[in-house]
């Protein structure tokens, strides 16, 4: 059996500019043009092959915080990569983005993945920025990047398969976990009560 | 502000400690309206932790003790005839006695001012002054794998550091304010030609070929720690995650309850405490706490372990035997423990570190109460019953605040509330006036201590904390593990004194860097932080950096840097001893002095039963499917992976996973 490994990806990006939409196409191969503002799901998960090993992908949302610039640092705790989303018709969504990748470095891991989606790329009548731009911006931090679109389907699977190429295989000589413990699973620990 | 906040909710939160936080998870999870704002640009208040870097900064802010602008007070136009105005206050007043010192700094005040004196991405700046500056070496000689340029080294390297290590007296400052400011990005523009002559000249890293700067030191490893200077606490600032607070989950305690009851618990993980210790007669010595190390110890006699097993064992159902202890209720634990058959190396360790009670204060019946408790919380989790969240307590009210946020909390950082806005008719708050002049309105309103003004608490008496933060070199007892989570309990040097609690988090917390350890100290405050810890620290540590001053002197850990601070201990004050507050507004205290947060879990359920007491407080989220598929296509089908036993556990433990239904829709 392959080993599954839980990859931590979280996502960035001004509001509105579909990031709930690309999880929801990508976990649930389903887009609603009245996405109501993330209500109640924390992360969401899918699994996907990737050589010798299953990455299962926990994704996840800002809840919102993003909307008045309060995501909590703990948002970027272990993540493995981050999706960085912006709309390809919107110029100001791509200005942004820069400070979103700024403040990912500053609070995010130091070896996070990172993936930049310009959505919405079904509108490229009324695009405003050039693919070109972000490419080279990409380019310059290292960063994939991909135009996608939630809506009709367009390179969604391709952005989360470029992720986990990206992903360093599990060295075996690292304890992923490292001792960590995570409260409410069943853990396999027994623990010896005193008397 | 880009986007417009509503001004209507039901529940107006103002503060993002533990308490606000739990309270308003609970309050969105319950389906009310929630907006909650913190002043500050980060999360927790006096809950928070910072990077190095950040607590620098922390602690500047409360070093400066003006009041910068008293505030206009444009808002009062803003309050009707029938309406009555409780302003808040724009100064947080909790925190006193800042002073902090870099070991190795010989004029400790003028190294802290450079440093405090970072901008606000210090880690950030790091990597482009190294990359963009023509000379980068020159000024950080620390830094990593660049070359020293022009920097001739004269002695051998194994001499210099051997001087470094015994004198640097004068030197050593300059040396880690430049690094400092290199690192910070600052140091890009500076002028390098008249700061790295002194600063490498220092000695400490300048080795003569290019890229052994770091390497040289770790050469002796084997017989001594790693010499971790200034420059490179600086440069790996990012890596500390310093709490304010100091405590653990008991294992079985009221927070780790909520965390999983209300699935919490998902955005955080833990490690255990690994060891408890005690501190007598001079030395640091672990207590056996659970069956096996009491069996394993080799501190205890044959006899010891027998009566210590007896002993906890009776503990556990003390109330069983009444007999036992009936005669010594009026009797403190201490005496009590007299009148057992226990040595007195154990009365100690039970005394001080597993009951960790007040000698002469506390009864019978607390000592056995506060034993049990430690005994029941044994082998939940591990040896220990105390659990410490990975990158520090600072991270459980942001995990609250994002089940807040995930059940539509509304978020505003950097938004500060100038006014309550009182209703004379209903005598009830209705309104806050924020730092914008817009009103918004609501319900209920929750509000943490530090932000009510000194009108308000004119009557209310607080205690004070005092703290200690250090970073140290080496663990106070070393194993052969370096990763171990310890608690020390240092009873009291002089009668009259609190007990103090030490917290010792190595790097595998995520609180530190490799190589160093990250110890807090506390305890209830007599006098100014310094003065109340300062003896402690003395006994446990070395401060030594010019010279050596004997064998002893030497095996103790060095403190790198240290930071002293009183912190307001508002927990246990009635809502009664605050002026002129509305019934609907509810006081929520900052973090109390005790090891657990039972206080904080408490007293946000407390409040938020008052505010709505038919509703269940934080109960488990509903089943993912319910909340998020509404469409009928995707049937939770088990797919094969489902039926795997690593994932089957958590499928039903996630809010939203679809993991089984998208991967059938993939596959077919």
């Amino acid at each position: 059996m392959m080993a599954i490994r839980e990859l931590k990806v979280c996502l960035l990006g001004d509001t509105g500019v579909g990031k709930s939409s690309i999880v929801c196409r990508f976990v649930q191969d389903h887009f609603d043009h009245n996405i109501s503002p993330t209500i109640g799901a924390s992360f969401m998960t899918k699994t996907v092959p990737c050589g010798n090993e299953l990455h299962k992908f926990l994704i996840w949302d800002t809840a919102g915080q993003e909307r008045f610039h309060s995501l909590a640092p703990m948002y970027y705790r272990g993540s493995a990569a981050a999706v960085i989303v912006y709309d390809i018709t919107k110029q100001d969504s791509f200005h942004t983005l820069k400070k979103w990748v700024k403040e990912l470095k500053e609070h995010g891991p130091e070896n996070i993945v990172m993936a930049i989606a310009g959505n919405k790329c079904d509108l490229s009548d009324i695009r405003e920025v050039p693919m070109k731009d972000a490419k080279e911006y990409a380019e310059s931090i290292g960063a994939i990047v991909v135009e996608t679109s939630a809506k009709n389907a367009v390179n969604i699977e391709e952005l989360f398969q470029g992720i986990s190429q990206q992903i360093p295989p599990l060295d075996p000589h690292e304890n992923s976990n490292n001792g960590a413990i995570k409260l409410g699973r069943q853990t396999s620990q027994t623990g010896r009560r005193c008397c | 502000m880009a986007d417009n906040l509503p001004t209507e909710f039901d529940v107006v939160v103002v503060g993002t400690g533990l308490p606000e936080s739990i309270i308003a998870a609970a309050c969105a999870r319950s389906g009310q309206r929630v907006l909650h704002v913190d002043s500050r640009n980060y999360y927790g208040g006096n809950w928070a932790s910072f990077s190095f870097s950040g607590l620098l900064s922390w602690i500047k802010e409360n070093q400066q003790k003006t009041d910068l602008s008293d505030e206009c007070e444009d808002w009062r136009k803003l309050i009707l005839e029938d309406e009555e105005a409780i302003p808040l206050s724009s100064k947080d007043k909790t925190i006193q006695h800042v002073e902090d010192f870099c070991f190795g700094d010989q004029d400790s005040a003028e190294g802290v001012e450079e440093a405090g004196a970072l901008p606000k991405l210090p880690v950030f700046g790091a990597p482009a002054a190294q990359g963009e500056t023509p000379g980068p070496g020159k000024e950080s000689p620390a830094a990593e794998g660049i070359p020293l340029g022009s920097q001739p080294s004269p002695a051998a390297e194994g001499v210099e550091k051997e001087n470094a290590a015994v004198e640097s007296p004068g030197e050593e400052p300059q040396s880690c304010s430049e690094a400092a400011r290199a690192a910070a990005g600052d140091g890009a523009g500076a002028a390098p030609g008249t700061g790295a002559a002194p600063s490498t000249a220092a000695g400490a890293d300048s080795a003569p070929q290019p890229a052994k700067t770091d390497t040289a030191p770790s050469e002796n490893a084997a017989q001594e720690p790693k010499k971790i200077t200034y420059s490179q606490i600086v440069r790996e600032g990012r890596r500390f995650n310093i709490d304010l607070v100091s405590k653990l989950l008991y294992s079985r305690g009221l927070l780790i309850d909520l965390l999983i009851k209300s699935n919490v618990s998902r955005y955080a993980e833990f490690k255990n405490a690994t060891r408890v210790l005690a501190f007598r007669e001079g030395k640091v010595e672990q207590v056996p706490c659970s069956r096996a190390d009491v069996f394993n110890s080799r501190q205890l006699t044959m006899v010891e372990k027998r009566m210590l097993m007896k002993f906890l064992t009776f503990c556990l159902d003390y109330e069983q035997h009444p007999e036992e202890y009936q005669d010594h209720e009026s009797s403190t634990f201490a005496e009590f423990l007299q009148t057992r058959k226990l040595t007195p190396s154990l009365q100690h360790f039970i005394l001080h570190s597993i009951a960790m009670v007040a000698e002469t204060e506390s009864s019978t019946l607390e000592g056995l109460q506060a034993t049990k408790k430690f005994l029941q919380c044994l082998g939940r989790y591990g040896n220990t019953p105390f659990l410490f969240p990975l990158y520090g307590q600072g991270e459980i009210p942001q995990c609250f605040c994002r089940l807040c946020a995930v059940f539509g909390g509304i978020y505003c950082l950097r938004h500060a509330v100038r006014c309550l806005v009182l209703d004379r008719a209903s005598g009830r708050c209705k309104a806050i006036v924020d730092h914008f002049g817009q009103r918004i309105s609501a319900n209920y309103f929750i509000v943490e201590d530090s932000y009510l003004s000194e009108s308000t608490c004119t009557n209310v008496c607080y205690r004070q904390i005092s703290r200690a933060v250090l970073i140290t070199d080496q663990s106070v007892l070393n194993t052969d593990s370096e990763q171990q989570v310890s608690i020390l309990t240092v009873p009291p040097l002089e009668p009259g004194r609190a007990a103090v609690r030490a917290i010792e988090l190595c790097s595998s917390t995520m609180t530190c860097m490799k190589d160093t350890y990250l110890v807090h100290l506390t305890c209830p405050s007599t006098k100014t932080a310094r003065e109340d810890l300062e003896p402690v620290v003395q006994k446990l540590f070395s401060l030594n950096t010019e010279k050596e001053t004997g064998n002893e002197e030497l095996e103790k850990p060095r403190v790198l840097w240290a930071v002293y601070f009183n912190m307001r201990d508002s927990s246990g004050v009635e809502k009664s001893s605050y002026a002129g507050l509305p019934s609907n507004v509810y006081v929520c205290s900052g973090p109390d002095s005790a090891l657990g947060n039972d206080c904080a879990v408490r007293q946000a359920e407390t409040i938020f039963r008052e505010m709505f007491p038919a509703e269940e407080f934080c109960p488990p989220p509903p089943n993912p499917e319910d909340i998020i598929y509404d469409e009928d296509e995707i049937e939770p089908e088990e797919s094969g992976l489902n039926n795997s036993p690593e994932t089957k556990p958590e499928t039903s433990a996630e809010e939203s996973s679809s993991e089984g239904g998208a991967d059938v829709t993939k596959e077919e």
